[in-house]
């Protein structure tokens, strides 16, 4: 086989739905309705009616089993040529830019000219299912011969079998939730409640400063009637959040730092990405923002506590600027998801400190520092919300944008995961 | 060190001794043996000037066909490990070999001239040698023996030990005293057809009997021979930590089990102790709660981390009881390549509930 020729993987725009804190506007509206809607937007803003799209990936965290094919279902409802192929992805938080960053490499590849990447997730439509002893009852009912077979299945059925149970947010192997384990992560590397507060506070503000500047007036519209993320307090201020009680990391005590100001709120949301090879965004007079010029996925081992548990992108950012030959310093935008603000301080901690970057990177030095002026400059997750699998689309929407006009400037994305995964990206003005 | 002396014992006569005592029993069934439990209970056992002071010299074998591959897969459910596919995973968690000799170490104390009454008899510590894999399926022979009976300063301890055989093997060749077997693993296992060689898995169950006093012309006797007996028996026993001084580790993983924790584990193990699956026995038994059996625990930390080749060992030391419902603070802590130090804890009140230690071959 001849080597291929590597094309660049251009980033057209954006399109996502307001964020909207779960269980409020969008608690009747399920991932198929906010994926379809967020597509019909795209298809709208680029025109893409009746056009067969190369394939179409997008994801979600938590999903119904009847949505087996959630991404195919919400493309044949959308004006795209029903022969667009479409499959879906799940990285966990990380699902959007797995979805992204798999779709670029197949443009560059030129196995596709063009795609559609992202994703959704619903906390307030999440699948309730029923007990592990109940389905394994109504199971072997189900596979009974005889009526009196069926009976006998059915006779173990107990009460505590019937209490509906929602989809775990703890990670599996250690019962443990996110929050936990980022307090424990936060504490040991000795993240500030000030800190986060700050950063939270940041987030807010730069968030509320991009809409009034109308920098979402193209990467957004509206759904049932919202269209600004509900989560967003753009009056929120130092005091207030410092009134707030922790909320992980109890066990802690006086030392425990985490809050619900300075943890992400758990949202309803979909995003989605547009992108195409060069030739494919000039035949069809498309804007082209940025191009996706890498990405690197990564994990650590975390079950009995080795790593934290969202230090993944720590690692993946390391491997990802050797390959590229980068420093934290070639950056024009840093974009860290802001899990939970101490998740990002954490990362930033870790690329600053040379024992880290020595020990666990494997460098001769540390990583370096983050100019935080370049950071999450247009908000970020703490004032958004994160609808897990909408977070990448957003992220990769909103920087391509603000590096368009900037040829040659790059962006840096950092996206953790649960099970210890995390993914990291470049992209670069155009 | 006192114990040379029953380590140095010739295993011949050791084995000698051992086949006149030995006595065969079918395999027990627990809900029986906790009904006569109660009715034990009535009797006078350990009173000040009643009942026996020794323990009764005879190790009961009985043959067990293998654990069925039903049971496996209910203790897998329990635990939520990787099945038992019958390809890459066949041995059995050590936890569940503890399981099937547990009737024969109930049907032990359980006989008239045990000298504690079965019921409020506390687990206080468990050690385990894993020798060689026990799989799914695979019939064995179970020997039980009880020693080391000893005043403790809440009441009198016991060991009581489980030596897990192979099926065809001659269980008056094994030696099923608590004799710490790091002295011979290496030799005996060497010797072909020697009792030690067919050895699966060993283990030594400390009991304590709240109040129980052992009798006061012997409790001179006893309590020398329990100083000795406190290095031959459970060295879990023994490497207790301070209590008072205990500072949390930092947590790993959180454990929350719900009122029918017990309950669950019962249907696993058959173990329907009623402190374990009921408030209102529980609470007649004098616990503050229905209290989760000790070697739940045991197996939650152990998921996982038993090799497949067996080979490993390891100690559990139980304090506060887990009451239902409640959550565990968890610490998996390695220390070396080798070894792996567990803490349990009340996270609320920074109280432990144990500290354990598994040692991989």
């Amino acid at each position: 086989m001849s080597a291929q020729n590597i094309r660049d993987a251009v980033i057209i725009g954006g399109n996502r739905i307001p964020f909207a804190r779960a269980h409020t506007a969008y608690a009747t509206a399920g991932n198929q309705d906010m994926l379809t809607s967020t597509l019909n937007g795209l298809v709208a803003r680029f025109g893409l009616q009746g056009e067969q799209i190369g394939t179409v990936a997008a994801g979600a965290v938590m999903k119904h089993s009847k949505n087996f094919n959630l991404t195919r279902e919400s493309v044949l409802g959308t004006p795209l040529d029903p022969k667009t192929p479409a499959f879906d992805v799940q990285m966990a938080c990380a699902t959007g830019m797995e979805a992204i960053g798999s779709m670029a490499n197949k443009i560059k590849l030129g196995q596709i000219d063009s795609a559609i990447a992202g994703g959704v997730d619903s906390i307030s439509d999440a699948p309730i299912v029923v007990t592990d002893e109940l389905r394994g009852i109504l199971m072997e009912a189900n596979r009974a011969k005889s009526v009196s077979q069926r009976l006998k299945a059915l006779a173990k059925i107990r009460p505590g079998h019937l209490a509906p149970q929602a989809p775990g947010v703890n990670e599996p192997r250690t019962g443990m939730s996110m929050g936990e384990h980022m307090a424990i992560t936060a504490h040991a590397w000795g993240i500030t409640r000030e800190e986060q507060d700050e950063l939270a506070l940041a987030s807010h503000k730069n968030l509320a400063g991009a809409y009034d500047r109308g920098f979402f007036d193209d990467l957004i519209t509206p759904f049932k009637g919202v269209s600004r993320d509900t989560n967003m307090r753009a009056d929120s201020t130092m005091e207030k959040l410092g009134k707030l009680s922790p909320a992980f990391g109890r066990d802690l005590g006086s030392e425990a730092t985490m809050t619900a100001a300075n943890s992400t709120a758990l949202t309803d949301g979909a995003s989605a990405v547009l992108l195409g090879s060069e030739e494919w965004a000039d035949q069809h007079d498309l804007p082209k923002l940025a191009n996706f010029i890498d990405y690197e996925e990564g994990a650590v081992d975390f079950v009995d506590g080795a790593e934290g548990l969202l230090m993944a992108p720590a690692y993946a950012a390391a491997r990802m600027l050797k390959r590229n030959n980068l420093s934290f310093s070639d950056f024009e935008y840093l974009e860290i998801h802001e899990a939970f603000a101490s998740t990002v301080l954490a990362q930033i901690k870790a690329w600053e400190s040379e024992e880290f970057c020595k020990n666990k990177l494997g460098l001769d030095s540390a990583l370096g520092t983050i100019d935080r002026s370049r950071l999450n400059v247009n908000g970020s997750s703490l004032a958004a919300g994160h609808p897990f699998a909408a977070t990448g689309g957003r992220i990769v929407a909103a920087l391509a944008k603000a590096l368009h006009g900037k040829p040659g400037k790059l962006g840096f994305i950092s996206v953790c995961a649960a099970g210890g995964q995390g993914i990291t990206a470049i992209i670069e003005g155009r | 060190m006192s114990t040379e002396a029953v380590r140095t014992e010739p295993v011949r006569t050791e084995s000698l001794r051992n086949e006149s005592r030995i006595t065969e029993i079918e395999m027990p069934s627990l809900s029986s043996l906790y009904g006569r439990a109660a009715l034990g209970a009535a009797r006078s056992k350990l009173r000040p000037g009643t009942g026996a002071r020794s323990l009764p010299e005879r190790t009961l074998l009985a043959k067990h066909p293998g654990v069925s591959a039903e049971q496996a897969e209910s203790y897998r459910r329990l635990f939520g490990g990787e099945a038992f596919d019958g390809a890459h995973r066949t041995a059995l968690p050590s936890v569940l070999v503890h399981i099937i000799g547990f009737p024969v170490q109930m049907a032990l104390m359980s006989q008239d001239d045990f000298p504690l009454p079965l019921i409020g008899l506390v687990h206080v510590a468990n050690e385990v040698e894993h020798r060689r894999p026990v799989r799914v399926g695979q019939p064995v022979q179970i020997l039980v023996a009880a020693e080391n009976l000893r005043p403790h300063r809440r009441g009198t301890q016991v060991d009581i030990t489980v030596t897990v055989l192979e099926a065809g093997a001659d269980p008056a060749t094994v030696d099923v005293t608590a004799a710490d077997s790091t002295t011979t693993t290496p030799a005996a296992a060497g010797h072909a057809g020697s009792g030690e060689a067919s050895v699966l898995w060993r283990s030594v169950s400390t009991y304590l009997s709240k109040g129980a006093q052992l009798g006061t012309e012997n409790s001179q006797a006893s309590i020398s021979q329990a100083s000795g007996a406190e290095q031959v028996g459970s060295s879990a026993a023994v490497r207790s930590e301070d209590r008072e001084s205990f500072v949390p580790p930092v947590k790993t993983a959180s454990w929350r089990l719900g009122a029918d924790a017990g309950r669950a584990y019962a249907a696993v193990s058959g173990d329907y102790n009623p402190i374990h699956v009921s408030q209102l026995a529980a609470k007649t038994l004098g616990m503050p709660a229905a209290i989760v059996h000790g070697m739940y625990s045991a197996g939650r930390m152990l998921e996982g981390r038993e090799p497949e080749g067996a080979g490993h060992r390891w100690w559990i030391r139980f304090e506060a009881p887990v009451t239902l419902p409640g959550t565990v603070a968890f610490a998996a802590q390695p220390q070396g390549p080798k070894t792996v130090r567990f803490t349990g804890w009340n996270p609320r009140k920074a109280k432990r509930h144990f500290s354990a230690e598994l040692q991989l071959p």
